[in-house]
């Protein structure tokens, strides 16, 4: 690690950077995928028909330490294959990205948990799945479960017998323990209370007051514009316009309203 | 495309970029800790060092995958760790009863003697083949952990492993307590309950494990590619148990028939077990030599085709 710091050119006060950011889906169309396909197929010396997504096509973007991100943008608009590509769950196709810190996520569909298992089982295997050690995670697991503050007892009560809040609370409070310098939520305070929500911002502040970064995908325009300082507008896998989040939630909205782009992007 | 930055308000002086000067005026340190780079890759390897020792360092994941994964389970029945043991005991002596039937018969302390065979090799190929069969599935089953957590994929089987390893363990008690009873009926079998030759085990239970997994490895690779791979292995699983020397004794094969025993990765660890457990003879050097050529192959092998791959896993799940 050490030695890489040398070699890669990444100014000390830049959380991620993402230089010509590429990330294309091969979508296997008309078939199956057995093996038993593939090789009736070959038989006849058919092709497998392959169609290609472009999902984030040749985007450059920097994220300074502290800074709370916003991405917008519409259902495909590549926001959560940006999200899974600098958590390094997605490889790019092309270009590369640059991260500095230790990253948490909470990224859409939830954390993998197991249902039979009770809450707290599961905020210990969240814990270890994000990196943590068992000691770490154990110290921290009734910290975790304060946070969440689920309804008498359901901590320990199976996580399938959860509704979906209780199931998001757990999840945010399993993210936000293990003071990631970098965070990243994509749809994670949808399903909360106002009262959950009041305090997962709190917590949030705290993060970025001590400069850490969250980047958060959202389709709640009002959590964008609350608390991030930017905001980003994915549109078909690039970036249509950046800045300030009020201004940039401003201009998505009137996009959702009226349904055109505004007239300076129509290139897109 | 113009390079795009997102200025922070409060953004330090660039020169000093680790400090960082906060709202209340509090200097926080940025902990520039750990710098990672994702970049393209054509199934080619990671840098092998620093996958090495994520791997290492998070193993621990692996283990408490598996308890979870068995708690789960049998959360609500523990009947189901009974049938654990008396799923292959109950199968061992459906295969006895096959095979003294086809051999028209023998005296009982022979017959015995095949039963301790069938039981301690049946017991032990199935442990290969659920750290095969389970670990092969372990990534297709992995979805949310998988598109949500990054950490090596080699996890997920090794995990599988484990959990097999626990559900080979109580096996073996109970195939002693069968030989001590039998013994007791029939003094004039010919089995070693106990011998110096016990302590062999391990390396020969070692390089089983590493074998299997690393077949396991290919398995799973092969099976987020074609999803049918898991049912062919069932059956292909099958066909290797009656090609291993569980059924039938290492002895029966003469001259280049022998090769059988080599050319089945399992075949030397199979034949070992038997050898060790029946007769109480130590490994021979052949054995020994196979066991670990198949485990080195297989690590190799497997390790090389799923670990460069993995990094499409998420891609195509
Ligand atoms: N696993 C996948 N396989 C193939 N294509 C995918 C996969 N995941 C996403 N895509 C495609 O990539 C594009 C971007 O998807 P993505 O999930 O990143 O969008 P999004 O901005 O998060 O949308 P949403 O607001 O609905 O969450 C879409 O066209 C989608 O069809
Ligand atoms: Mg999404």
């Amino acid at each position: 690690m050490k030695k890489n710091r040398m070699l890669i050119d990444m100014p000390a006060d830049l959380a991620v950077r993402i230089e010509d950011l590429s990330i294309t889906y091969k979508i296997n169309v008309d078939t199956k995928k057995t093996l038993k396909n593939a090789i009736m197929r070959a038989s006849k010396g058919e092709k497998v028909r392959m169609r290609t997504v472009e999902a984030v096509k040749h985007m450059n973007l920097d994220i300074p330490h502290g800074s709370v991100l916003g991405i917008v943008g519409a259902n495909g608009a590549g926001k959560s294959t940006l999200m899974r590509s600098i958590a390094g769950i997605l490889p790019p196709t092309e270009g590369r990205i640059t991260v500095n810190g230790k990253i948490s996520t909470l990224l859409a569909l939830g954390v993998g948990f197991n249902p039979a298992l009770s809450g707290r089982d599961n905020i210990i295997l969240g814990g270890l799945a994000s990196g943590l050690t068992k000691e770490e995670i154990a110290a921290k697991t009734d910290e975790i479960a304060r946070f969440a503050d689920l309804p008498d007892g359901f901590i320990d009560m199976p996580v399938r017998t959860y509704s979906s809040g209780m199931y998001g609370r757990v999840a945010f409070a399993v993210a936000v323990a293990m003071t990631p310098d970098i965070l990243l939520l994509d749809e994670a305070l949808s399903a909360g209370d106002a009262a959950f929500k009041e305090k997962s911002f709190l917590r949030m502040r705290e993060l970025v007051q001590e400069a850490r970064t969250i980047v958060i995908v959202s389709h709640a325009l009002q959590t964008v514009k609350d608390l991030c300082t930017h905001a980003i507008w994915m549109h078909k896998g690039q970036i249509l316009a950046k800045g300030d989040a009020g201004e940039i939630t401003e201009k998505y909205l009137e996009f959702l309203n009226v349904g055109t782009l505004p007239s300076n992007l129509e290139d897109f | 495309m113009a390079h795009l930055r997102l200025m922070s308000e409060k953004k330090s002086e660039p020169a000093s970029g680790a400090s960082h000067v906060n709202d209340l005026g509090h200097v926080k340190e940025a902990t520039p800790s750990l710098i990672q780079v994702f970049e393209p890759h054509k199934a080619s390897l990671p840098p092998v060092g620093a996958y090495m020792r994520e791997f290492w360092s998070r193993k621990r994941f692996s283990l408490e995958l598996a308890r979870f994964a068995d708690k789960a389970e049998y959360l609500e029945s523990n009947l189901g760790k009974v049938w654990l043991v008396l799923n292959p005991l109950l199968l061992a002596f459906v295969y006895f009863l096959l095979v003294t039937v086809l051999r028209g018969g023998s005296d009982k302390a022979h017959g015995f003697t095949t039963l301790a065979h069938i039981l301690i090799g049946l017991f032990t190929f199935y442990f290969a083949q659920n750290v095969i069969s389970d670990g092969a599935q372990s990534i297709t089953s992995g979805g949310r952990l998988i598109l949500n957590q990054a950490f090596p994929r080699t996890l997920l089987p090794l995990s599988s492993a484990i959990r097999s390893f626990w559900q080979y363990i109580p096996t073996i008690p109970v195939y002693i307590v069968v030989v001590v009873i039998g013994k007791f009926f029939i003094p004039k079998a010919d089995i070693h309950i106990f011998s110096w030759a016990l302590l062999w085990i391990p390396y020969v239970t070692f390089c089983l494990a590493l074998t299997a997994f690393g077949m396991a490895l290919i398995f799973a690779t092969m099976n987020v590619y074609f999803r049918d791979t898991s049912k062919l292995l069932s059956y292909t699983t099958r066909i290797w148990l009656y090609a291993s020397p569980v059924l039938w004794l290492p002895e029966m094969l003469h001259g280049w028939h022998r090769a059988i025993l080599y050319v089945n990765p399992l075949g030397p660890a199979l034949s070992a077990t038997a050898e060790i457990w029946i007769r109480g003879h130590q490994p021979t050097l052949a054995q020994i030599i196979g066991l670990a050529v198949w485990a080195v192959i297989a690590m190799i092998f497997g390790g090389y085709f799923f670990i460069s791959r993995e990094r499409d896993f998420a891609v195509r799940i």
